[in-house]
């Protein structure tokens, strides 16, 4: 079965396996081995400068990618930064509270994964514009409750101090946040591998149709918005140990919604590789531009990135899908 | 002029060895207006310093950076000064969500750091054990004990009781809210209304009527310059009786002391390009002849006193060894556009400038802005309603 009939509705139990073929999985493991090899590249005096960039970067494709398995399911979500606030917020109280950071973590990402369960369930009935009203208002009121909390546990509008993550050593942050992306495209591929992938295509293309087609449209939004929103709490704790310090206004803005969307649509929707070699691309293009284009390199970036949107609008990896190489993963 | 032209062929020829101080500013963002007065007030200081034969008789060297207002941009940018630029000193630092991001990589690379702004507490926490943190802008609870000092004037000279308070949803407005409420009830105030408003959203109407029947003798109002005329129109249709309107937003909307509603309409700065002080003029003089115009931002004559004051210390300590450039700057005691100069511990940091007595507090009178307190600062009277 082609990717087309999935997308028009065919039955989910329908084998995807057989339409990958190796040569798709080559570029995605080259991407993460060069990313693994980073930090032993010979880069010189830049090297740490680089590691920094390179930090954010990986953080930025998890964000991506996340948002990313949430639009396969057709909702266009502007609640990411909720869900990556969350976790950050979710790390520093649990750690607060006693709790070591490796196991605050994982609990940080699973509370945020619970919480998209009750937005996943109010916004059911909702699809596209109002949907991402919806989800946008959801961040709003996220951002409210944690500012409004005692000071003294949250930090109220001010912030919160974090302790650093891996005591501040920049490699081993690094390697951390390389596992949580490559944790995150393992996902990401788990999703695309299994009959998930048919029923959030076919959610996406109609949710009549998929109804039809027995996907049960409940069970397999809200499990859309959980894995999403656990990976964009991840996010968010990256952020927190690497920032030490976060507060409501930045770490809930509405930046944090509209980058995993815009960074997305940029490599490819509804690919593994695609928001993260966006994610890549417009940091490194960012980086560039910063230092030859001293003032108003933000203006050059952003007609950049509207022309690469009109050009491409599938984004880079509308580059690859001519090829004969089989489905994109 | 040949003195000049022969300093600046010996500073070029030395220009190897020159010394570098690198400046982490907000240039795009939120902090962008700050960030590039600062510049500015970096710059003007560059070229003086430089014409009065540089630093260690080589040529002081600026490199700035754009921490874009966010911690994610900041980290990178301060690590690529320090270890790509090689800077000896770093220089900067507006926003306190971006200071507190570089303190991890500051105490790694124990990087000597003359910081301009951060004003939030927890920036206080982030450096209270870095041994070359020299801050220079007041602590925020500077800023509202030098509120707290002007209103107990009025208490005893006007017979002020009553607070009402207007602030923000935002963090700006909503940080500390409950210990400032406790504060002027502990300074023997009566707090007869504490309001929050969305900043923008131009619609005062329910709040000044809440405070008209209230009655407050001072409406204390913590936001934004977009707040400012909506208030002050909103408390003159409703014709509400104030001994004082007193505000404290970062920026004040341009042109608003020609309007007449901003008549005795009272806030708080660190600066006023009005300001008496001799320092003060020099500084608006040297800016006039620059740029061609005046600013009102005080950063700039922040970043100028900043870059001037770090330039002084290495002259002193003769070297750019950073426990004497440190040893030397604690001895820093020169009079500043801001008043003078000293640096002596806060509640955490070892090294801090500037205080709550460096604080004015002005009024919108005759179409300027007035320093009206401390009183030996006073250029006019300050009017007050009651």
């Amino acid at each position: 079965m082609s990717a087309r009939q999935a997308e028009a509705g065919a039955p989910v139990r329908a084998a995807p396996r057989r339409e990958i073929t190796p040569g798709a999985a080559l570029p995605l493991l080259g991407f993460l081995l060069l990313a693994a090899l980073f930090p032993f590249l010979p880069l010189g005096s830049r090297a740490e400068f680089l590691l920094q960039i390179a930090f954010f970067t990986l953080v930025a494709g998890i964000m991506a990618l996340s948002w990313d398995i949430l639009a396969r399911s057709g909702q266009v979500s502007l609640a990411h930064a909720a869900f990556y606030g969350l976790g950050a917020y979710g790390y520093a109280l649990l750690l607060k509270a006693g709790l070591p950071w490796l196991l605050a973590m994982p609990v940080a990402a699973l509370l945020a994964g619970g919480v998209s369960l009750i937005l996943g369930a109010v916004t059911m009935r909702l699809s596209g514009m109002y949907f991402a009203i919806a989800t946008l208002a959801f961040t709003e009121v996220v951002r409210t409750i944690i500012q409004n909390l005692p000071e003294s546990v949250a930090g109220g509008a001010t912030g919160l101090l974090v302790p650093a993550l891996l005591g501040g050593n920049s490699r081993a942050q690094y390697a951390l946040a390389w596992g949580l992306l490559a944790f995150t495209v393992l996902v990401s591929l788990a999703v695309r591998l299994t009959r998930l992938h048919f029923a959030f295509a076919a959610i996406r293309q109609g949710e009549e149709t998929a109804r039809v087609l027995g996907v049960s449209i409940v069970r397999f939004k809200l499990l859309a918005f959980f894995i999403s929103s656990s990976l964009a709490a991840l996010a968010g704790v990256l952020y927190a140990g690497k920032t030490f310090f976060i507060n409501p206004l930045e770490t809930f803005s509405l930046a944090n919604s509209i980058a995993p969307l815009t960074t997305s649509i940029f490599g490819g929707l509804y690919t593994t590789l695609g928001p993260v070699l966006g994610a890549t691309v417009l940091r490194v293009a960012e980086e560039l531009l910063h230092n030859s284009v001293k003032d108003g390199y933000l203006v050059v970036y952003g007609l950049v990135l509207m022309l690469s949107i009109l050009w491409l609008p599938r984004g880079l990896m509308g580059l690859r899908r001519n090829r004969k190489h089989g489905g994109d993963l | 002029m040949k003195t000049l032209l022969m300093t600046g062929v010996l500073l070029a020829l030395s220009g190897a060895g020159a010394v570098k101080v690198g400046v982490l500013l907000p240039l795009s963002g939120a902090g962008s207006v700050s960030g590039q007065a600062a510049k500015n007030g970096y710059q003007l200081a560059l070229d003086e310093i430089n014409r009065a034969g540089g630093v260690l008789g080589k040529p002081l060297e600026l490199e700035f950076a754009d921490d874009g207002s966010a911690p994610a941009k900041a980290v990178p940018e301060f690590v690529k000064l320090v270890t790509v630029e090689k800077v000896d000193f770093m220089a900067g630092g507006v926003s306190s969500a971006t200071s507190i991001a570089v303190s991890g990589p500051a105490k790694q690379y124990g990087t000597f750091m003359a910081w301009i702004g951060a004003a939030a507490v927890p920036v206080e926490d982030a450096f209270a054990d870095h041994p070359y943190f020299f801050h220079y802008h007041p602590w925020s609870y500077y800023n509202f004990e030098a509120i707290l000092g002007y209103f107990k004037y009025l208490k005893t000279y006007k017979k002020a009781k009553t607070i009402a308070i207007a602030y923000e949803d935002g963090p700006f407005g909503s940080a500390g809210i409950d210990a400032t409420v406790d504060a002027f009830r502990k300074a023997g105030f009566n707090v007869v209304m504490t309001e929050k408003f969305k900043t923008g959203s131009g619609n005062f109407g329910p709040l000044v009527s809440k405070a008209k029947a209230a009655k407050p003798d001072i409406l204390y109002w913590v936001g934004y310059d977009t707040d400012a005329l909506p208030l002050a129109t909103e408390i003159k249709q409703q014709n509400l009786q104030l001994g004082l309107l007193y505000g404290t937003p970062p920026s004040w909307p341009v042109g608003f002391e020609k309007n007449s509603l901003s008549d005795n309409v009272a806030g708080l700065s660190l600066w006023l390009s009005t300001s008496p002080n001799k320092d003060s003029r020099t500084f608006v003089a040297a800016y006039k002849k620059k740029y061609g115009t005046v600013t009102d931002e005080y950063f700039a004559p922040l970043a100028y006193v900043n870059l001037k004051t770090l330039a002084a210390a290495i002259n002193r300590a003769g070297t750019t060894d950073k426990a004497k450039v440190a040893a030397e700057m604690a001895k820093t005691n020169v009079s500043t556009p801001f008043g003078q100069l000293t640096f002596s511990p806060s509640l955490k940091t070892k090294y801090q400038g500037f205080k709550a007595g460096n604080w004015l507090h002005f009024q919108y009178l005759g179409d300027a802005r007035v320093p009206v307190f401390p009183i030996k600062f006073a250029q006019k009277p300050m009017v007050y309603g009651k």
